[in-house]
């Protein structure tokens, strides 16, 4: 599994990517400094709303993610070096593990640090909302990395698939529908951080912390599972 | 006699995109020694490579290797090495980082050892610590072999491996391979190009639009292709003269002369109007000034075998 996982990681690093992650992580922390600097700062419910739910939740980590992600298959498959792994004695698990954890890897340091900087700014300090925080973009990443892994294995147009799931399922239907919040990425991680930190987040309304628990293991897994049967029935060019 | 059970063995195996039928019904067992793979750009080789991996499934029938089925069996991969058509490779990697990583994909044992012994089979040592991205299209087929060779499999599946290869390199392939035939490895290998696998295949495999158009020793295809009648286009400076002597050959099944003035000859047995043609030309005195084959594409050749 070491050597997938270091082969993905070296393919993942192109410099050009490295460069939009840097800018997409850096756009909260620099929103956090330039608001809560203002004369007009925004209580801590409509920060959370906009910068952590919105950017970081529903917009930064799927994207930085999504970039990642879809190359952990989908370039793979485009330049036809995939059949370099499929053509080896491993197990179809041992390819897409690796592919995981490369992803999560690479996209993790990127978000975490983000929204530890910006909830630190964001919170004055507070390690507990900080670490809530830290740790739900955390979570974001690992389930969106796992979806984003079987998209780049399904279809070969995953960014715009992508785009248009960040866009309209996260972004749109999600806020406005109720019952989308169980099926949405973005509101698993923010129950994960308002159930890490009842006493900051208690006025906001989320999943409950277990039910979050519960379906981000479902829906990590479920993608994995998804990801290693795909692998093991798609014709690989 | 000893039978030695097939390597690999094809039964009725079919498989379409649709509309579109690549592979159709194909049967064929394949034993040691080389194997060739022959048929036209688009005859459904790669895709018939491709099953016989188990890169690709099948739509109907069924593919075993070494008596297993291969879809979704990765240990079976310990056993074969794969050469696919696509010359793709990681241009940031160096050569024998390459082989290196595909060995211990493999879980190759004494890793460094096999690496060099692949790496200098390919007679690419001295290049072996530049990235595969400065390389020469044949230099990448070979590095890529070398990869396919680290873990000493006892089937070689080779698509086109002669793409991008220069005369020199040919002959030092060649070499290898029937070596490596020679040490009891089965290998398959595909090619558009009929001298290609006459000079390596002991057994050939004729694939033309998705069928198994014929198989067997390389006399045997070659004498079909000889059967096929020829049209020979001869111009000269007495087109009338020389078309009544032609049609008296034995070889020569019809003449024509077209409204250009050119003699339009239908042929059997090629070779012996290549022969009869200057000697009744001079005989005559009639200058020959240009004589061309008609149909000698290699589809046309093997068009007319699946029509027989």
């Amino acid at each position: 599994m070491g050597t997938v996982y270091w082969l993905t990681l070296r393919q993942m690093m192109g410099r050009w990517r490295l460069l939009i992650m840097t800018l997409l992580a850096a756009m909260p922390v620099l929103i956090a400094v330039i608001t809560l600097r203002s004369s007009r700062a925004p209580r801590v419910e409509e920060f959370e709303l906009v910068v952590f739910s919105g950017m970081l939740a529903g917009s930064i980590a799927p994207l930085v993610v999504l970039a990642i992600a879809t190359a952990a298959f989908a370039n793979e498959i485009e330049d036809r070096t995939l059949a370099n792994l499929t053509l080896a004695p491993i197990r179809r698990w041992q390819i897409v593990v690796p592919k995981l954890l490369a992803t999560i890897t690479i996209a993790a340091p990127f978000i975490a640090t983000s929204a530890f900087l910006t909830s630190h700014v964001a919170f004055l300090g507070d390690v507990k909302a900080t670490m809530a925080v830290t740790v739900s973009s955390l979570v974001a990443v690992s389930l969106y990395a796992s979806a984003f892994v079987w998209l780049g294995l399904v279809t070969t147009q995953a960014i715009g698939v992508g785009l248009l799931y960040i866009v309209l399922w996260e972004g749109f239907f999600s806020g406005f529908v109720s019952g989308v919040r169980l099926l949405s990425i973005r509101h698993y991680s923010i129950a994960w951080m308002h159930g890490l930190d009842q006493r900051r987040f208690a006025a906001m309304d989320s999943l409950s912390l277990t039910v979050a628990i519960v379906t981000s293991i479902i829906v990590f897994g479920g993608f994995l599972l998804l990801s290693v049967r795909r692998l093991r029935r798609m014709d690989v060019p | 006699m000893i039978d030695v059970q097939p390597v690999i063995r094809v039964d009725g195996v079919s498989r379409w995109f649709g509309s579109v039928v690549a592979v159709s019904d194909v049967t064929f067992d394949v034993r040691p020694g080389i194997t060739g793979l022959l048929g036209p750009n688009g005859a459904g080789k790669t895709t018939l490579l491709r099953m016989i991996t188990g890169l690709a499934g099948t739509s109907s029938g069924t593919i075993e290797v070494f008596g297993q089925r291969v879809r979704d069996n990765p240990p079976l991969y310990r056993r074969m090495g794969v050469m696919s058509e696509h010359e793709t490779v990681y241009g940031f990697m160096k050569g024998r980082e390459f082989v290196r990583m595909m060995g211990r994909l493999r879980r190759v044992t004494n890793l460094e050892a096999a690496v060099d012994r692949a790496i200098e089979l390919v007679d690419l040592t001295d290049a072996a610590h530049r990235t595969l991205g400065t390389y020469s299209r044949g230099m990448r087929q070979r590095m890529r072999l070398a990869a396919t060779l680290v873990h000493d499999p006892e089937l070689l599946i080779l698509d086109e491996p002669l793409n991008g290869a220069d005369p020199r390199q040919r002959v030092h392939f060649q070499g290898l391979l029937r070596t490596l035939a020679a040490e009891g490895r089965t290998i398959v290998l595909s090619s558009h190009i009929l001298e290609e696998v006459e000079q390596l295949a002991d057994t050939v495999l004729l694939i033309v639009n998705g069928k198994l158009a014929a198989s067997g020793g390389f006399r045997a295809i070659r004498a079909a292709l000889n059967e096929r009648p020829y049209h020979v286009r001869v111009i000269c400076d007495a087109p009338r003269e020389l078309a009544a002597a032609i049609v008296r050959l034995d070889s020569v099944d019809a003449v024509n002369i077209d409204p250009d003035g050119a003699i339009i000859v239908l042929s059997r047995n090629v070779r012996d109007v290549q022969i009869e043609l200057p000697r009744l030309a001079r005989a005559k005195s009639i200058s020959l000034r240009r004589v061309e084959p008609l149909d000698d594409s290699l589809e046309s050749v093997f068009g007319y075998l699946v029509e027989r």
